[in-house]
């Protein structure tokens, strides 16, 4: 019977001697800024004052990947064409513009679409004459042009199976992809 | 004056259907057929059959066939009760193999006499259809039909599933049989590597740079052909499968190129700057194109050996593909906002007749021999198979229940 009291004495020693020696799991101090990584609210610890304490989430972000384009891939938009044409549209040189300075020293795809009036290779070119206009624009605003891949995807991926005029012009357009 | 209406009326339904309604007024004339089952299968094979091959022989267009099914015993000279008035039984005995075939008997009776007899043996089940288009394909020969080889042709096609998402379909010419070969990717551009049909080419757009493959149908063996930024296609094979002609895009500009199998090696033969696809054979030295080099795309053709182009097809707009078999060319018109029909020309005498009237066809193929043209039709978001018989002029279609063709060949 002494022994068992002797362990637990013991044991109990160890378990409180074990705390005191770790950090506290709600730390007003915390706060401090460039306090190494654990530091600031945003890293999806803890932060707060001695009489409170806040418990952020780790991410409000969503689980999809709405853009595999990265930090930049957001802000970069389509460029949309008119139909049988290849030529870029004087209300779409402002997006290229926008788009060149997002994609300057980044290595990237161009897909050309089309609508869905024709199958066949001419479409398929007409899709890839699209995305070397782009191309060329981006070159001539000071993008690499060996950074720049291209394909055409045809009528293939349309963002609109509606059959209506609307629709069928946003599935005119070039799209860029980054890796 | 309500026979003044009655006549409007048939002469616009007429005129805004296609070619098949022509002939159909002659169906009269043709002797009555009947097919009749002398199966003891116990399970719906002989009704299955019984169908395809009433579609086959419609598709033959030598007999105005009954399609009312009917049971008799194989070797009864005699017609069923409710065939009495046919000239021709077309009877047929499925037997099972016991080994996942059938062997199948198949007699013709000419006014109660026996005019054709053959045995078939079929290894698989799933390829009924087939069995049905080699009897039909027979008793064509008999008859004296016009070529019908196409008829037992394999069928392959790019099924457009989804955005980013298609499969390649190995099928009959009535998509009864139907069998994925490759999904997973996003492709294009099937053609048949060979007249054995043994292999194929496809386009991956799913590679980093659109890549041609060559597939072997039987082990599903796969070996990258060339690769090109923008566009790599495979618009034809020559007759005896060592020369291909290509569309390629190494700088963003689209241009036919001949390659050549054995030696791995590519000429190029077009460099306008704008667009030129879709090459095709015509004979030995000579090659059929679509080019927008006069605005919008018509069709070109151009010696092998020679840079001197030459315009093809003067009427139409929007003329932007093509199919050639020896002086013959059939080529795709723009009629109008989605209204694209099929149009013949001889290159002898310019002459052009129209194939379709109405709807959306595409991607028109010749038959080896130039007796059909396989092309797909659409219809909003559902695709066809349509052939048509020049010999006969008749058009048919099979529709395809899933999905949206891009490419046919057979």
């Amino acid at each position: 019977m002494k022994r068992i009291a002797y362990l637990s004495a013991v044991l109990a020693a160890l378990v409180f001697s074990g705390c005191s020696t770790k950090e506290p799991a709600i730390d007003a101090t915390a706060n401090a800024a460039g306090n190494g990584s654990n530091g600031g609210a945003s890293s999806g610890q803890t932060s707060g004052t001695n009489g409170s304490a806040v418990i952020n989430a780790i991410t409000n972000a969503s689980p999809a990947d709405s853009s595999a384009n990265g930090s930049a891939g957001s802000q970069i938009v389509s460029v949309y064409f008119d139909y049988d044409k290849y030529d870029i549209r004087e209300d779409m040189m402002g997006t290229v513009k926008g788009n060149a300075d997002l994609l300057k020293n980044k290595t990237f795809k161009l897909e050309g679409n089309c609508d869905e009036f024709g199958s066949d290779e001419y479409n398929f070119a007409l899709g890839l004459k699209r995305a070397n206009a782009v191309k060329t624009a981006l070159v001539n605003e000071g993008v690499a042009a060996d950074s720049i891949s291209m394909v055409s995807l045809g009528e293939g991926n349309p963002t609109c199976t509606d059959k209506t005029q609307e629709c069928w012009a946003k599935n005119r357009r070039v799209e860029v992809k980054l890796p | 004056m309500r026979y003044l209406l009655i006549l409007t009326f048939f002469i616009s339904a007429l005129w805004s259907a296609d070619a098949t309604l022509e002939v159909t007024k002659n169906v009269g004339m043709l002797p009555k057929l009947a097919i009749e089952d002398a199966s003891s299968v116990g399970n719906d094979s002989g009704t299955r059959f019984h169908k395809m091959l009433s579609a086959d022989m419609n598709v033959v267009s030598l007999f105005d066939v009954d399609d009312r099914y009917a049971t008799q015993s194989f070797d009864n000279p005699q017609a069923a009760g409710i065939h009495k008035d046919a000239v021709y039984i077309l009877r047929y005995r499925l037997v099972p193999d016991g080994s996942g075939g059938y062997r199948t008997d198949v007699k013709l009776f000419q006014n109660s006499l026996e005019l054709f007899s053959k045995i078939y043996y079929l290894k698989q089940r799933e390829m009924l259809v087939f069995l049905a288009h080699s009897v039909a394909y027979d008793i064509n020969a008999k008859m004296g039909g016009g070529p019908l080889e196409w008829m037992k042709r394999k069928v392959l096609f790019v099924r457009l599933s989804g955005p980013r998402r298609s499969d390649i379909v190995a099928a009959d010419y009535t998509l009864s049989y139907q069998k994925v070969v490759l999904s997973g990717g996003m492709y294009g551009f099937v053609k048949w590597a060979n007249r054995e049909q043994t292999d194929f080419y496809y386009t991956s757009l799913s590679d980093f740079h659109p890549t041609i493959y060559k597939v072997n149908l039987a082990t599903g063996n796969r070996s990258p052909v060339i690769s090109s930024d923008g566009m790599a296609v495979c618009s034809d094979v020559s007759e005896d499968g060592n020369r291909l002609l290509l569309t390629l895009a190494p700088n963003g500009q689209p241009d036919i190129y001949l390659y050549d199998v054995r030696t791995k090696t590519k000429t190029r033969l077009t460099d306008y700057s704008g667009i030129d696809v879709s090459g095709q054979f015509m004979g030995e030295d000579r090659i059929a194109f679509v080019s927008n080099r006069m605005g919008s795309p018509n069709i070109f053709s151009k010696k092998i050996s020679e840079s001197a182009i030459k315009q093809v097809v003067f009427e139409g707009r929007n003329n932007s593909t093509c199919s050639t078999y020896r002086d013959w060319l059939v080529y795709k018109a723009r009629e109008g906002r989605g209204a694209f029909n099929l149009h013949l020309i001889s290159l002898n005498n310019s002459s052009i007749r129209r194939l379709t009237s109405s709807g959306d066809n595409d991607y028109p193929r010749f038959s080896h021999d130039g007796e059909a043209i396989l092309h797909i039709k659409h219809e909003g978001s559902r695709s066809m198979v349509g052939i048509i018989r020049l010999g006969v002029n008749k058009s048919f279609s099979f529709p395809l229940h899933i999905g949206r063709m891009q490419s046919i060949d057979w």
